[in-house]
């Protein structure tokens, strides 16, 4: 039931990393860079879209386990909103598998809580095997 | 007081049959047809027929009378009949009293049964907001106004003093029952969070129901039935199966029992009513913790499943997280409530059968003795089933 | 959950296992300036073999500026259905992808997605609505290269829902279940006293009110009025299912009184995510609606 407990990584999240994520993703929903239009729909602020999240999972597994890492699936729940001016502090856990695969289980908190849950399954690069 | 001498009903009848209905969470059939369905499904796998049933019992909340099933199975005179009360806590109660009807020539073949769409249909988990001013009402009543409406949040009174008492951290205490319960049912077909397991992560961040209750401490809610038959032991080797033998079967009522609302006696850090059914099936099987080989104990939510350890001595009291977490026992190989299915416990006597059988899809070796509980929070009931032989 | 909610996710449901698109288009063949944008965005390392990040793999199908595309009439239809029923507001869920090889610049994805289930009603923080679940299986030539399962909540928005809830007549508290057992305790409280019972024969102190002890089973007793001391035995943090008559988040306490006895009440006069174990509460009556009054307890540390 345990693994590797992995670094934690903190991302500032900024108005800019926001829509800055949502156009480098093509997602152009408005709640996405328009605040006026996301308290219309009900919503405090701009949110972070789904593919930018997922993509911040990423880079959390990437950093962590070494950029030559091979993603082989990830799972993701979202959780609270990440609204901008707050921080992405993400954690994990690697369970390493059979022939360098391996799986981390990944959670993204924000100061309202979890924003991400998931799991990733990954193969290590070759120089990462130990 | 509860006795404190073996009892004579041990070893002498058997668990002949089980079958279920597939659980979902919307049948797109009636109750009644959900209890026939299972009923047929135990007969068979007894190798016996409606006709070889002369007794019936469930629980007082089935809306299917046992004469109602009965006149829809197929099945004709019944000379044995009885409901248990109290919610799941009727569970291994309805075995019991099967047992006994057998054991004392009452009745030859008892079906016992529970069917419900608990999730299509009336479901548990929305909570009640009237009673009618009945003893049992009133009980329950002197919380409704504040708010305190739902299973989920009774539990969490009594969890909470739990985890102050032993200084324990709720993720990491309640986390790895669910966990357990989830790595079950991911290798359970008839799961439905077959393929599903869930990590202590997952866990941790679940969101709140009741602090400091989880979503994931909590059970699922389901449409299903679940029946079981009952002979004697003897004849039981005579039919299609393998017979799980009930080597002791016991009702629990703690002094100043409620029903979900114990909060106003001794350290709310136990179940007392466990503890009564746990005595009894020790003397009479003259089994210790120690020699059971699998625990399918009643888990609607995680933190009872600790305090059930605790009452039946498998550890001591504010131990049991560490136990669970260490994997000490087998703990509900079907995946439990929280990840097969909530059958109100009757799902967890099934299970209990098949790891006599040697069926089980997470089969513990050589499983001969095998502790099953009913639900907690309530007056409830516990067997110990035994390989035959 | 009412007819009409029943009625619509009976129309809904007819969708699933229906197309949601079939042979989409990525607007662009995989390519390196998108690449670099997005790593440059999301500050992630670029890949040392010069291809595309796994987890980009969303965006190779989205449509862009314009607006959503290559959308099947069955999923515009669903959505429409969903907006005239006031569920306008969408959010992403789920997420959950198989990468079955690297894409590489100059790969031209090609994708088919199907509507596999549209949920009952479901009520969340955000509002009422169902949850939609699609499946895309992404090719390049022949050879699958990916899977990419996608959840989205399409809802009203829970602000819009509650302004026509509160047009309508406010929800009660549910009402103390009164017999003639107990009805000395809440004739007790109208009169702004909180009455225990104490046993005649053993002089145990008794709550919740029965006719008889549980000690020495004397059916005598004399009510007694409480001082109206206390500390927080247990406590529970009410967030979900939400009823009408609370506002979730809410904290109900289990107080144990000095004299002994304990009793479910709320705490008040601390945020309810401060009250704790061991804290002294003070009883006060509060007139919580109109035609009822209830006992509550007092936080008396200043937190």
């Amino acid at each position: 039931m345990s693994g590797e407990t992995l670094p934690e990584l903190r991302i500032p999240v900024t108005r800019k990393l926001i829509v800055g994520g949502a156009i480098a993703t093509r997602d152009y929903q408005d709640v996405h860079h328009d605040a006026v239009a996301a308290k219309e729909r009900g919503s405090p602020d701009i949110f972070m879209n789904i593919l930018t999240t997922n993509g911040l999972v990423g880079r959390y597994v990437a950093e962590c386990l070494g950029p030559g890492t091979q993603v082989w699936a990830v799972k993701i729940r979202l959780g609270v909103p990440q609204y901008p001016d707050d921080e992405l502090v993400f954690t994990g856990e690697f369970t390493p598998g059979d022939d360098g695969t391996g799986q981390v289980s990944v959670v993204g908190r924000n100061r309202l809580g979890a924003h991400v849950t998931g799991t990733v399954t990954v193969v290590l690069a070759e120089e990462a095997r130990e | 007081m509860s006795r404190s001498a073996p009892d004579r009903l041990g070893g002498r009848a058997a668990i002949a049959g089980i079958g279920a209905t597939k659980f979902s969470k919307d049948s797109g059939r009636s109750e009644l047809k959900l209890a026939v369905e299972a009923v047929h499904a135990a007969l068979d796998d007894a190798g016996l027929t409606p006709a070889d049933v002369d007794g019936m019992v469930s629980f007082t909340m089935d809306t299917s009378p046992e004469i109602t099933v009965a006149q829809a199975a197929g099945i004709g005179e019944l000379s044995f009949f009885s409901r248990i009360h109290y919610g799941g806590g009727a569970a291994c109660a309805t075995v019991q009293q099967a047992a006994m009807a057998v054991a004392t020539g009452i009745a030859e073949t008892v079906v016992v049964y529970r069917a419900f769409n608990e999730r299509s249909g009336r479901r548990f988990g929305s909570g009640v907001t009237r009673r009618e001013p009945s003893a049992e009402g009133v009980a329950l009543g002197w919380a409704l106004p504040y708010g305190l409406l739902t299973p989920a949040s009774w539990v969490a009174m009594a969890a909470q003093r739990y985890l102050h008492t032993y200084g324990l951290d709720a993720a990491e205490a309640l986390g790895p029952v669910a966990v357990t319960a989830r790595k079950h049912a991911a290798n359970n077909p008839n799961a439905y969070f077959y393929e599903r397991p869930i990590t202590l992560a997952e866990h941790a961040a679940s969101r709140w129901i009741a602090e400091p209750l989880r979503l994931l401490d909590c059970c699922q809610e389901t449409d299903g039935g679940q029946a079981l038959v009952i002979t004697s032991a003897e004849r039981a080797r005579d039919l299609r199966q393998k017979p799980a033998v009930i080597t002791a079967a016991a009702q629990g009522a703690g002094r100043a029992q409620e029903q979900m609302t114990s909060f106003y006696r001794d350290e709310l850090t136990g179940l007392p009513e466990m503890g009564v059914v746990a005595r009894q099936l020790w003397q009479t099987s003259g089994l210790a913790p120690g020699e059971v080989d699998v625990g399918i104990l009643y888990d609607h939510f995680t933190p009872f499943v600790l305090m059930q350890l605790e009452e039946f001595g498998f550890c001591g009291p504010g131990e049991a997280a560490a136990f669970v977490r260490e994997e000490r026992l087998p703990l509900n190989t079907h995946g439990g409530q929280l990840g097969e299915a909530y059958l109100h416990g009757m799902n967890g006597i099934a299970e209990g059968v098949r790891q006599l059988r040697g069926s089980s899809v997470n089969q513990v070796p050589d499983a001969a003795r095998v502790l099953v509980t009913a639900g907690t929070g309530v007056p409830t009931s516990g067997l110990l089933l035994g390989a035959d032989g | 959950m009412s007819q009409d909610d029943d009625a619509l996710h009976e129309r809904l449901k007819a969708y699933e296992g229906k197309s949601a698109g079939e042979g989409g288009r990525g607007p662009d063949p995989v390519n390196d300036p998108m690449i670099r944008h997005w790593c440059e965005a999301l500050g992630h390392p670029a890949p040392p073999d010069g291809s595309a990040p796994a987890t980009m793999l969303q965006v190779w199908t989205m449509a862009g500026y314009n607006g959503p595309t290559g959308r099947s009439e069955n999923y515009l239809e669903m959505f429409r259905l969903l907006d005239e029923a006031g569920c306008t507001s969408i959010v992403a869920t789920d997420c959950e992808q198989e990468y079955l090889r690297p894409l590489r610049p100059g790969d031209e994805l090609v994708y088919d997605s199907v509507i596999e289930t549209v949920s009952p009603r479901k009520t969340t923080k955000l509002g009422s609505g169902h949850f939609i679940t699609t499946r895309m299986e992404l090719r390049v030539g022949d050879e699958t290269v990916g899977t990419h399962r996608f959840r989205v909540f399409k809802y009203a928005p829970a602000k819009a829902r509650k302004s026509s809830e509160e047009a309508a007549t406010k929800a009660k508290r549910p009402r103390p279940v009164v017999n003639r057992d107990n009805a000395g305790f809440w004739e007790g409280v109208a009169d702004r006293k909180l009455l225990f019972q104490r046993c005649d024969g053993c002089r145990t102190a008794r709550f919740p009110w029965l006719p008889g002890c549980n000690s020495c089973g004397s059916q005598e007793w004399t009510a007694e009025e409480a001082s109206g001391d206390g500390t927080v035995y247990s406590y529970v943090v009410m967030h979900h299912p939400p009823f009408p008559a609370f506002d979730p988040p809410y904290a109900v306490g289990l107080i144990e009184l000095a004299e002994g006895v304990r009793m479910i009440c709320n705490v008040v006069g601390v945020p309810y995510d401060k009250v704790r174990i061991g804290m002294p509460v003070r009883l006060e009556f509060a007139e919580v609606e109109d035609d009822l009054v209830l006992p509550v307890f007092r936080a008396e540390e200043a937190v």
